[in-house]
């Protein structure tokens, strides 16, 4: 039997039911969705959708999902949060989308509320705390835990666990996650501890605040250090406010946006005598800015948290706008520019960097197609996601130049994951931040300037 | 796929599940169908019974034998930007997703051609190709997006088919599977015109109705030796009109002729990609010439003669690359921009003579104010076509159908002007009543004759384009509300 015309049924045009299924405070905000008409341009932008063709993992398909639920069609359950916890948060819909949906509040919004309904349990719950409220937030257990690695670094015990194959033991996607760490310095927060201002070379034009991060001054404290020696060289007194933490970034992807209120209060309170906060990882820069968002409830932070918004800048854009010193000495290399989503598409920054790059003498830059598409790495999602997150970094490197010696990029995460990318892949590029190039080529015109004078 | 992890009753999901390889091959859970609901129309709504992600033909043929065999009602979806609801599983129908299918399989530059597969999204052949002099020329202005299967399904235009053409003319063969699970091809050697009937004009613009195209040789042409954009800001429509009917007359052909009124202005100035555009002019015209160098600037000076004949306000050529294709990002996310200014909109796609532009657009205003909804126009004016969007709030009770009433009300308007329903859009769900405003009913049998030929069964995206009989019964309904389930 088939279908005669009489037998199809027919709808009505729809209407909203008004039961929604957010039992919190602080739900997904109905003016974000409601400026989404689901014309389907941000599709091709997304990288799940890329990997998996389903609209459930698109945007605009996770949009009308979480709408779903405020109009009770939906419930709050794990087949629900499979498809907001896949997205990688990178932002790329927002600068596809030709009317601006905040798919990315969404998102973090609707993982405020997944949490509250369905907390974490067993170990899952013990590796969230451990990361989130007992590690990421206490700068010096960080510290220590980066100690720690240097000794596992140094005491050859890295090169015996690799050599032996005891790598074997943990489970794939961390142990290569643990052959690319790079090797762990003095964090600036330490070695500056008892400066109130690390002193501009030469004229003083303006003071600065610099947020170190938590991984970046654990993992990679010769970037602060760049940063630093960067901002000073170009007339900038340094100020690293020592009650400063932790952005919330990775909480607040995780749903957990009351720590992320919670951190934001002390940062804005550390930060408040500031003028400018210089911020060199693309994600903790983005969550900075945001930090309006997460006060929607609370008139009197959220005040506060707007201006200190403002002042926030990420360095190459700072470096941009108020003007550097052409650095002299060649960098001879070929590179490739990589966008962080947080950059891109979460600050609109994509020239300043590029620009700062062509402007050392030397330096070569290749075209990569998609080169603001996310790696995969977006805050700890290559741990929560790995599969999903191989996949995008395959992606990711199926389009980085091979002919490119150096990636540079201007976010942490990404680096571990692109470095990830290049030793999967057998490449051998170097991954690096673009201060550190522009703090290298400064670094060698000292010492040609030096070798001159000893001449 | 293995069935390992598929937990439910319903035998047909299994069954479906085992002929597809790989995994992410199939959606059954309520929260991943209700992505499916709906495609770019948004109105109407219904779950799928299963979305199915094929890979290769064999594999939608046997789905669809499946389909067929069982009396499941099916449909095939691309990426899902429609705007008329040609993808809406309007009978719980089985989704066949045919975006896993997206390899572009060959380009032959000798021979102008390229062979796609279904699911390869419009810009990327393009794309693909543009480092050797050529593109593939309809550019519907989902064109970021859209799948050239699905452009094959609606015959869809955009702003050069002026020029150029809409899909129909790009298209030289197909393989189609067709609703009882057989295998065709037509146009197998890509020979334009090839004798008898023209199957390859019949299948484009069937809005998947007739069968599942799995394969497409497309035409591809090289690049114009030149090209130059004007903006033109009128301070009235009818200027901005009667200058769109002259540049005609005056025997140029544009590959280009756009209009936007102020209320579109107002949308894509307030959205992503704004230009700078006045906000208190009523009209503006983007128009693009392209073709050898020679002559190019005598047709640049003929239009901004003809701008200035007609009181253009201000008139200016792109002076770069990079300032045209702002001019165009801007034009062609207008539809999303419409969410910057309202919740919801309705978009029409009615098709009129050129002369009778001010008229119609006089008509769409009172339209406009006798339903009190804002109305925006963003159109192809050089072909006539025209795309009234209507501005809406769903969350209001009664304004969705109102809405759908000054839609449709705009499309009488077009065709009391001599004109047609749609020019790109298709008919879907959303104009299938509006077709009686052109065919009798005799002539609507006559086409339903033909789909019997091809869909016997009524099984393949059962519901569409054509109007049903059960009018009343849909209108007793209205106002009740629609959930998914």
């Amino acid at each position: 039997m088939g279908l005669n015309e009489s037998d199809l049924i027919k709808e009505p045009a729809c209407q909203t039911n008004s039961f929604s299924n957010y039992l919190w405070s602080d739900p997904p905000d109905e003016n974000k969705w409601a400026d989404c008409v689901h014309c389907g341009m941000c599709l091709e932008s997304c990288p799940t959708y890329e990997i998996t063709g389903q609209e459930q993992h698109s945007p605009r398909g996770r949009v009308h999902l979480i709408k779903s639920v405020a109009e009770g069609k939906l419930e709050v359950n794990e087949h629900f949060m499979d498809p907001v916890f896949a997205c990688l948060d990178c932002r790329a819909c927002t600068t596809a989308c030709p009317a601006d949906v905040d798919v990315g509040g969404l998102i973090e919004e609707a993982r405020g509320q997944i949490r509250q309904a369905m907390p974490l349990k067993g170990w899952k719950k013990a590796v969230s705390h451990l990361f989130l409220h007992s590690l990421f937030p206490h700068h010096n257990r960080l510290y220590t835990l980066g100690n720690v690695l240097k000794l596992y670094q140094k005491s050859g015990m890295q090169t015996f666990v690799r050599k032996t194959g005891l790598i074997n033991i943990i489970p794939q996607h961390l142990a290569e996650m643990e052959a690319i760490m790079p090797e762990v310095k003095k964090p600036v927060r330490k070695k500056y501890k008892h400066e109130k201002v690390i002193k501009a070379k030469g004229e003083t034009k303006s003071t600065v605040a610099f947020l170190t991060g938590c991984v970046m001054d654990v993992m990679f404290s010769e970037i602060n250090e760049a940063t630093i020696n960067v901002l000073t060289r170009n007339g900038n007194d340094v100020m690293i406010p020592q009650n400063q933490t932790c952005c919330g970034a990775l909480h607040v992807h995780a749903g957990d946006r009351e720590m992320g209120r919670k951190l934001a209060k002390q940062n804005i309170e550390a930060f408040q005598h500031a003028e400018k906060v210089i911020v060199n990882s693309a994600g903790c820069g983005c969550m900075l800015k945001e930090y309006p968002e997460l006060f929607r409830e609370d008139p009197v932070w959220r005040q506060k948290a707007e201006t200190f918004s403002k002042k926030v800048e990420d360095i190459s854009k700072y470096l941009y706008d108020t003007g550097y010193k052409r650095p002299i000495a060649e960098i001879k290399a070929r590179v490739v520019y990589h966008d962080a989503c947080h950059l891109a598409h979460g600050q609109g920054i994509r020239d300043e960097p590029r620009s700062l790059l062509l402007d050392i003498p030397g330096v070569e830059m290749v075209e990569m197609a998609n080169a603001d598409r996310c790696c995969g790495s977006a805050g700890i999602y290559n741990i929560t996601n790995p599969e999903m997150a191989k996949e995008v970094l395959d992606s990711k490197m199926k389009n980085v130049p091979k002919e490119a010696e150096m990636i540079v990029m201007g976010n942490p995460g990404c680096m571990l994951q692109m470095a990830m990318g290049v030793q999967k892949n057998g490449r051998n590029q170097k991954i690096v931040h673009t201060v550190q190039l522009l703090d290298w080529a400064y670094q060698k015109e000292d010492r040609l300037k030096e070798g001159e004078e000893c001449l | 796929m293995s069935l390992k992890g598929i937990r439910t009753n319903d035998k047909h999901i299994k069954n479906l599940a085992n002929i597809v390889e790989g995994n992410r091959s199939i959606l059954y859970k309520k929260e991943d169908l209700l992505a499916y609901d709906c495609d770019g129309f948004t109105i109407y709504r219904h779950l799928p019974r299963a979305v199915v992600f094929p890979n290769n033909t064999e594999e939608v043929a046997k789905i669809v034998k499946y389909c067929h065999e069982h009396d499941l009602p099916f449909l095939a979806r691309g990426a899902g930007t429609g705007l008329s609801g040609g993808a809406i599983p309007l009978n719980g129908e089985v989704i066949i997703s045919l975006v896993k299918m997206k390899r572009l399989i060959s380009v032959d530059f000798e021979n102008r051609r390229a062979v796609v597969e279904p699911g390869f999204v419009n810009l990327k052949l393009t794309n693909s190709i543009s480092d050797k002099g050529y593109y593939y020329a309809p550019d519907p202005s989902s064109q970021y997006c859209c799948t050239i299967g699905g452009n094959v399904g609606e015959n869809a235009g955009g702003a050069h088919c002026l020029k150029y053409g809409v899909t129909t003319n790009h298209i030289l063969g197909l393989e189609v599977v067709l609703p009882n699970g057989e295998v065709i091809e037509i146009g197998k050697d890509g020979i334009p015109d090839a004798p008898g009937y023209d199957l390859l004009g019949l299948l484009t613009g069937s809005e998947g109705t007739l069968g599942i195209v799995t394969k497409i040789t497309v035409r591809i042409l090289k690049n114009p030796e030149a090209k130059q954009t004007v903006l033109a800001y009128f301070d009235n429509v009818a200027d901005g009109s009667q200058a769109v009917s002259d540049i005609i007359s005056a025997g140029i052909v544009p590959a280009a002729l756009e209009m936007m009124d102020q209320i579109a202005i107002e949308a894509v100035e307030a959205a992503a990609f704004p230009v700078g555009h006045p906000k208190d002019i009523e009209a503006l015209l983007l128009i693009e010439v392209d073709g050898i160098s020679a002559g190019i600037d005598e047709q640049i000076h003929q239009i901004l003669e003809v701008c200035k004949r007609n009181h253009v306000r201000e008139v200016k050529v792109a002076q770069s690359e990079e300032e045209r294709a702002r001019w165009w990002a801007n034009r062609k996310t207008g539809f999303g921009a419409m969410g910057a200014i309202s919740p919801d909109y309705l978009v029409q796609d009615g098709v009129i003579p050129r002369s009778k532009l001010p008229e119609v657009l006089n008509r769409i205003h009172e339209i406009s104010r006798e339903y009190g909804l804002r109305i925006a126009n963003i159109f192809h004016a050089g072909d006539g076509n025209l795309h009234p969007l209507v501005l809406f709030d769903a969350r209001k009770p009664g304004e969705t159908e109102k809405a759908l009433k000054a839609g449709s009300a705009c499309l009488q308007a077009c065709a009391d002007a001599g004109g047609s329903i749609t020019g790109e859009h298709g008919v879907g769900i959303e104009k299938r009543e509006e077709m009686r405003f052109i065919f009798s009913d005799e002539e609507i049998a006559a086409q339903t004759d033909i789909r019997e030929v091809f869909n016997p069964k009524n099984l393949l995206n059962a519901g569409k384009l054509f109007p049903t009989p059960g009018r009343c019964l849909e209108v007793k309904k209205e106002g009740k509300s629609v959930t998914a389930s």
